[in-house]
């Protein structure tokens, strides 16, 4: 049995907006402002949720139990897949030491179960960057199978220390704003997010069209600078779409701003579509890359721009890098995607590419 | 028709592990986490050098992931001020250790790290019906699962090989079935309880318990 998967919702609460829609009305208007954290005497930009809450558990679960209700009535039984690169370390850095860490390292899958009253088997994932799409990739896999009907895939990334001081430690953070594809770019910007894609076996109009992970071994903090296994990877997710190059209307990049990354996907994306380049887009300028969480929540607020016949522009892209070669979308235009392709490049090696589609 | 090819279990303690890797490898494998290592260990029993080219998913899952290095990276930070060491910091990042490993392994293509939310349950029926599923459509020809932890005293590995084509080493056939009662245990050493049922007289068949199959379930039958 492979049965089609389509995507019967979506939730969303980021820097931009606290549903699909608001981030999409963001987007368009070109709101890209961000806070900024201390570090030391380091001080970085950083996209939060706009939540007064300060305790960490308490604002955890108010962002959580805010994205479940934007899903609808969900089956108890329905079942959770929970993509995050960091679960709830901000929770253990508040408390202090002792941590009081439980045995199960995904301990808080279990937590975030019971604010969405879902009764039903749990699954989580912690694959850095790509953890949105190894949860998505897993839930449609046993959706197709038919080992499942439905599903509820979260991406959860919460404000915490560790991942700000390690990324800073490995000099990966901007100090003054995420500038994809372009000549300044110097780093990431990191942020907050909660985001949220109920698939189902139900007709609907958004499918997975194509998902292929990867895995780039060239170096544990960045990848091969070719880009050829961001290449072999869009590539193959063309193949399993039954899709060519010429299919795809819209590109969501990594493009986190990133000087090593950045060029890699650039190269690669030059390999796959040559000189018939589809639109670019980056929305890390304007959400932050939200690390675990990101590709749910970037797929989330793609889909309500593209539904609206909306592509926003890339934020902050204004110099073009000659080595690089591409252009994101440098202003907003109405169009009608009917098929886009989304790229996450993880932090460890973790690549993955996702093709949704329309009325096919 | 999807074959197991290996079901077995490792255990080292801190001393007997960067001994054991470099027997493997006739070198250390430098800043490299426990996990990391195990899994290098583990792909490496499982898989016959002439098979580590062939395309490969890594599918693993940890109740303890590298919970002793995130209390090491937790303490370094302290009150939030400081940065860590950048090892001790990617030494928290499970997902190095694919990227890691897959010098070793060129055939590794994927990798996803499923960690567990509480310490008596696994995940393996997520892990096998995915690796099912994908030989099925032909993403690979084998797929690691595993269960790996790391304790302070022991490192443990817990593996199953699934694979496309039937071989030499095969042991048992997989397939989904209608799940029926007295199903093995969904626990970390389910690949202990596969090895010693094939060793033993017994039951031609054994089903695995899952909680979300819709009454489908994974079936291991001897060959």
């Amino acid at each position: 049995m492979a049965r089609t998967v389509f995507i019967a919702g979506s939730g969303l609460f980021c820097a931009r907006g606290d549903s699909p829609s608001t981030v999409r009305d963001a987007l368009w208007a070109g709101e890209c402002t961000a806070a900024s954290r201390q570090l030391g005497e380091r001080r970085f930009p950083y996209f939060p949720l706009p939540l007064a809450e300060t305790d960490w558990l308490r604002r955890a679960e108010q962002a959580i139990r805010h994205v479940g209700g934007q899903l609808g009535n969900l089956p108890m039984d329905t079942p959770l897949f929970v993509a995050s690169s960091s679960f709830q370390i901000g929770h253990f850095e508040q408390q202090g030491a002792p941590f009081a860490m439980p045995v199960g390292s995904a301990s808080f899958t279990r937590q975030i179960a019971d604010w969405l009253e879902l009764r039903g088997p749990r699954y989580s994932f912690s694959n850095a960057c790509v953890s949105g799409f190894s949860a998505i990739d897993a839930a449609s896999t046993l959706i197709a199978a038919g080992l499942i009907d439905e599903a509820l895939v979260l991406g959860v990334e919460l404000a915490n220390a560790s991942t700000l001081a390690g990324f800073a430690a490995m000099e990966l953070l901007s100090p003054n704003g995420c500038h994809p594809f372009d000549a300044r770019r110097n780093g990431l910007v990191l942020g907050e997010a909660v985001a949220a894609v109920r698939l189902t076996a139900q007709p609907g109009p958004w499918q997975i069209v194509g998902q292929r992970n990867g895995l780039d071994g060239y170096s544990t903090t960045g990848p091969d600078p070719a880009g050829n296994p961001i290449a072999r990877v869009m590539t193959d997710c063309l193949h399993a779409a039954g899709l060519t190059p010429a299919d795809i209307d819209l590109v969501k990049v990594q493009a986190a701003g990133s000087p090593g990354t950045d060029l890699a996907e650039a190269r690669a994306l030059h390999q796959v579509f040559g000189p018939a380049m589809p639109p670019l887009l980056s929305l890390k300028p304007a959400l932050g890359h939200t690390l675990g969480a990101s590709g749910i929540a970037e797929l989330a607020a793609l889909l309500a721009c593209i539904e609206a016949g909306q592509v926003p522009a890339t934020a902050q892209f204004a110099e073009p890098d000659a080595e690089i070669g591409l252009a994101p979308t440098a202003h907003r235009q109405a169009a009608d995607v009917r098929c886009t392709l989304l790229n996450l490049i993880g932090f460890g090696g973790g690549l993955a590419s996702l093709i949704v589609a329309r009325d096919r | 028709m999807i074959h197991l090819d290996a079901a077995f279990s490792q255990q080292f303690t801190p001393a007997e592990l960067p001994a054991a890797v470099r027997a493997a490898l006739g070198k250390p494998l430098r800043r490299a986490a426990v996990l990391t290592q195990l899994a290098l260990l583990g792909a490496f029993a499982a898989l016959p050098a002439e098979r580590r080219s062939l395309p490969t998913a890594l599918l693993w899952q940890s109740t303890s992931g590298p919970r002793l290095e995130t209390l090491t990276l937790l303490a370094e930070i302290g009150g939030g001020g400081g940065e860590p060491m950048p090892y001790d910091f990617l030494a928290t990042q499970p997902a190095l250790a694919a990227a890691q490993i897959q010098p070793f392994l060129p055939g590794l293509q994927a990798a996803s790290h499923v960690p567990l939310d509480n310490a008596k349950d696994a995940n393996w029926g997520l892990l096998l019906s995915l690796a099912m599923a994908w030989l099925n459509e032909g993403r690979y020809s084998q797929v690691l699962c595993a269960q790996l932890d790391h304790r302070s005293d022991l490192g443990s590995g817990h593996w199953l090989l699934l694979s496309r084509a039937p071989g030499t080493a095969s042991l048992a056939r997989l397939a989904m079935a209608a799940s029926e009662p007295s199903g093995l245990p969904d626990i970390p050493e389910l690949p202990a309880r596969i090895a010693h049922w094939l060793a033993s007289p017994g039951p031609s068949r054994r089903q695995l318990e899952s909680p979300a199959g819709r009454g489908q379930t994974v079936e291991f039958a001897r060959l």
